[in-house]
């Protein structure tokens, strides 16, 4: 079977795959973008607390894909849950430290100003700090579902969803008639939907970010 | 409607450090320009900072219209006090718009209001709202930036402003300009306003009455800019008065006061370079005032060369004082043109004038 | 507060608290493992010899692809960012960012199935293709963002096109070069866990087969080993980074 009878004839499964896929991806992403920027919000007046946030949050990403996952089994079991939490914590280290940067670097006199006018912490916060923060946020959740994209592949070892179970398939039935073709269609799925999602975060960019900010 | 301030033995200490503000106190009246100015360091914006609770006091009394600050939630006081500093702090990505009318939108204004507030406020501040309005701040100069910083101070009405180094980040034509613009919009809205700057200049130009700091925010002058000028306190507040002092009163007088001139010969932009030679030569003179269709002066034009236009660089109002007129002159050569509210021709003044005024201060002082 | 300082910052505080974190959890686990009582299948994973050739597997699969990556992506940045070759720059940093976004696994799996091959090559191949990225993209940064007068200035006191390269152009993208290496080296040893899947040994070796025999001791002592592996060369890398930079630069 050629790669193309092979792609035509499990499109429907193919297809659900990526789904959960990228859905997966998506809601983990999301998932990281609330932790990480509550974390990011958190620290981000205290360089003590921003140092150690970042720190921790890239000694995370030090850690092996497949050994995280691996520890995750035992506490979590399998399928969804170890694949969620796998992801959400690589996700972490963009945000976290883009949120951080952004925030840091909203101009003192802006904040002030606002602060003058009567908002509030929390106004300030939301209305003024965030939106002006909003790009380097979004960069980091860009950053962070590119990376999710590859692990998720991995967590079909866990029993998770998505178009992992292809290449794990391949490798198991390495020898049989369509191993090859499984692999290649999970591989070049991924980075199919991987450069898709990313054409999507360009034009949410695009349409999310106020055009006071853009082309400084 | 304005408010008296009031701050009676304010203190501000950080930790055991000296304190930053050392029982300080003063009475700033109703519907006056208070300035309060002094070396950078001295404590005058922490001074102001306190007055609407962005820092808060230490010890001691601020009251604004006779009500005690530290009794009111501090973000419903600030509403009700104007707020502008250096380089405006204008929300990049907001319009103009937005940013004139986020206070009057903390307040709970319906979205009709808030509009037809903003359009107000940004012709209050000489600034076109359907040219301006849905321009970003980054879209803005120096200077329209810190006019729509003022818009927004001003829009919800608040009885008091205060104002900290606004005009310092801008060049100085510009800010001869915008405080011209301030003195004006003063003039109409009586506001009792609180105004920080290191620049003495600045300091006697829009004062009605005019603090000098010295260390820990301790005063040490609290007068007219005329008495400050003619009889310094001391010795620290001679120095800062400077050389020149009589140069400076210049700064005492304003275009209103003087006899305007008038130019010999106007044009107009549509007129032809040889219509525009025969009126110079009737007339007998060698520079022309070039209008446009609105009568805004646009450049001076020469009987030799009557294509020739040389652009007018610096202009001043009948709110300028003598000393930006005497600058225009050094800039321009010749004679400083004077503009009226919508920037329309009304005079000049030349150098004689001005050297007249100089002999006079000499002879009061 | 500026990013780099922020960095900077955080960078310091990992310098200290990584290898204490490593000797901890290799310690714990080691005395975890071997204070429990094991099964016969539980003891024929966790064992000294055992153990260590895991490890040493791993470590020797790292080194491959760090040293394959150094030999291919240092030469082709600098070729790719001489004025001759530069419009060939964009399809080499095409090819490697489609690298870097496909997922490692893929790759790993896809070349065994179209070479046959198995075992330390069959591992270190596909992961040096995957982590070429960061050291080529540095190179190439590093040496394009030197002030092009300092390349003339060499130049006019008479030094070679190649004595420039090797005593200006080269010292001076040093740092951003280091850095891309130890992003690939940390990169390296993570999906080194997964050669376990080409047969290539290495940690995951553990991981797996905890996993498939439902041995959860030999998969959290594979998995926290390979974790304290991560971390130990993450650090050295940074060590490395911090003192073999020009002093100048610092």
């Amino acid at each position: 079977m050629s790669f193309w009878e092979f792609v035509s004839d499990r499109w429907s499964r193919l297809l659900s795959e990526s789904l959960l896929h990228v859905s997966a991806v998506v809601q983990c992403t999301i998932l990281a973008a609330i932790v990480g920027v509550t974390v990011g919000i958190a620290v981000y007046r205290s360089p003590f607390g921003s140092a150690v946030a970042t720190a921790l949050t890239s000694a995370i990403l030090t850690i092996p894909s497949f050994a995280l996952l691996g520890l995750l089994i035992p506490v979590l079991g399998l399928g969804a849950p170890p694949t969620v939490a796998a992801l959400v914590l690589y996700g972490l280290l963009p945000i976290v430290r883009n949120t951080i940067v952004g925030l840091a670097g909203v101009d003192g006199a802006v904040t002030d100003a606002a602060r003058g006018i009567g908002m509030n912490r929390l106004g300030v916060l939301t209305r003024i700090e965030l939106r002006l923060a909003w790009p380097a946020i979004l960069a980091g959740m860009r950053v962070a579902t590119q990376m999710l994209m590859g692990i998720a592949a991995i967590a079909a070892y866990a029993r998770g969803p998505g178009l992992g179970v292809e290449i794990f398939a391949g490798l198991t039935r390495a020898g049989s008639a369509n191993a090859t073709n499984q692999a290649i269609a999970g591989t070049v799925g991924i980075v199919v939907l991987a450069l898709i999602l990313d054409g999507i975060f360009v034009l949410i960019g695009r349409y999310t970010t106020s055009r006071g900010l853009r082309g400084q | 409607m304005a408010s008296e301030i009031q701050l009676t033995e304010v203190t501000k200490r950080y930790g055991r450090r000296p304190p930053a503000v050392d029982n300080f106190s003063i009475t700033i009246p109703a519907g006056q320009i208070v300035v309060f100015v002094g070396p950078s360091g001295c404590g005058k914006t922490t001074t102001m900072r306190m007055i609407n609770r962005l820092i808060e006091p230490t010890s001691g009394l601020i009251t604004i219209g006779g009500e005690d600050t530290s009794k009111l939630d501090p973000d419903q006081l600030r509403r009700k006090i104007g707020y502008a500093i250096q380089q405006a702090g204008l929300f990049p990505h907001m319009t103009v718009a937005q940013n004139v009318g986020v206070v009057p939108g903390l307040l709970g204004w319906d979205r009709g209001k808030v509009a037809d507030r903003v359009e107000e406020m940004l012709d209050l501040v000489g600034l076109d709202p359907a040219e301006f309005r849905d321009r970003f701040p980054r879209q803005l100069s120096g200077g329209q930036q810190q006019r729509v910083g003022v818009a927004r101070a001003l829009a919800a009405d608040p009885p008091v402003l205060l104002m900290d180094e606004p005009f310092g980040a801008v060049d100085p034509i510009t800010r001869g300009n915008l405080q011209d613009e301030l003195m004006r919009l003063q003039a109409e809205l009586h506001k009792t306003i609180v105004f920080v700057t290191h620049d003495f200049d600045e300091a006697v130009k829009l004062g009605d009455r005019i603090a000098v700091l010295g260390d820990q925010s301790r005063i040490l002058q609290y007068d007219t800019p005329e008495a400050v000028l003619a009889n310094p306190a001391d010795d620290t507040v001679a120095g800062f008065v400077g050389a020149g002092a009589s140069l400076k009163q210049l700064t005492l007088r304003r275009v209103r006061d003087v006899q305007l001139s008038q130019a010999a010969v106007t044009v107009s932009t549509s007129d032809e370079p040889a219509d525009i030679r025969r009126s110079l030569q009737e007339a007998g003179a060698s520079f022309a005032l070039m209008l446009d269709t609105r009568r805004r002066p646009v450049a001076w034009v020469h009987v030799r060369e009557p294509r020739m236009r040389r652009p007018i660089r610096d202009m001043v109002s009948r709110e300028s004082t003598l000393q930006d007129a005497l600058e225009a002159i050094l800039t321009d050569g010749g004679n400083a043109v004077v503009t009226g509210a919508r920037g329309e021709y009304v005079g000049l003044v030349d150098i004689d004038t001005v050297m007249a005024s100089v002999r006079e201060l000499r002879e009061n002082a | 507060m500026t990013a780099a300082a922020e960095t900077k910052r955080a960078t310091g505080l990992r310098m200290f608290a990584q290898p204490i974190a490593v000797v901890v959890l290799v310690a714990a686990v080691l005395a975890w493992a071997f204070t429990r009582d094991l099964d016969a299948i539980e003891r024929q994973s966790i064992n000294g010899p055992v153990l260590l050739d895991a490890v040493w597997d791993h470590l020797v699969i790292s080194v491959v692809v760090t040293a394959l990556v150094l030999i291919i992506a240092v030469p082709l940045g600098i070729v790719l960012t001489r004025r001759w070759a530069r419009p060939a720059a964009p399809v080499f940093l095409a090819i490697a960012t489609i690298g870097q976004a496909s997922p490692a696994i893929g790759v790993l799996v896809l070349f065994f199935l179209l070479s046959g091959w198995e075992g330390l090559w069959a591992a270190a191949l596909p992961i040096t293709f995957y982590t070429l990225l960061p050291v080529l993209r540095n190179t190439m940064v590093g040496l394009q963002q030197i002030d092009p007068a300092l390349v003339d200035a060499g130049r006019g006191i008479g030094m070679s096109a190649f004595a420039v390269l090797r005593r200006i152009e080269l010292p001076l993208a040093v740092p951003l070069i280091l850095a891309g290496l130890r992003t690939a080296l940390v990169h390296a040893v993570g999906v080194a866990t997964l050669a376990v899947f080409v047969n290539g040994g290495g940690l995951g070796l553990l991981i797996d087969t905890g996993y498939k025999l439902s041995r959860l001791t030999v998969l959290i002592t594979g998995a926290v080993l390979a974790v304290a592996l991560a971390l130990l060369v993450d650090w050295l890398g940074t060590v490395a980074e911090t003192y073999l930079g020009p002093k100048g630069l610092r």
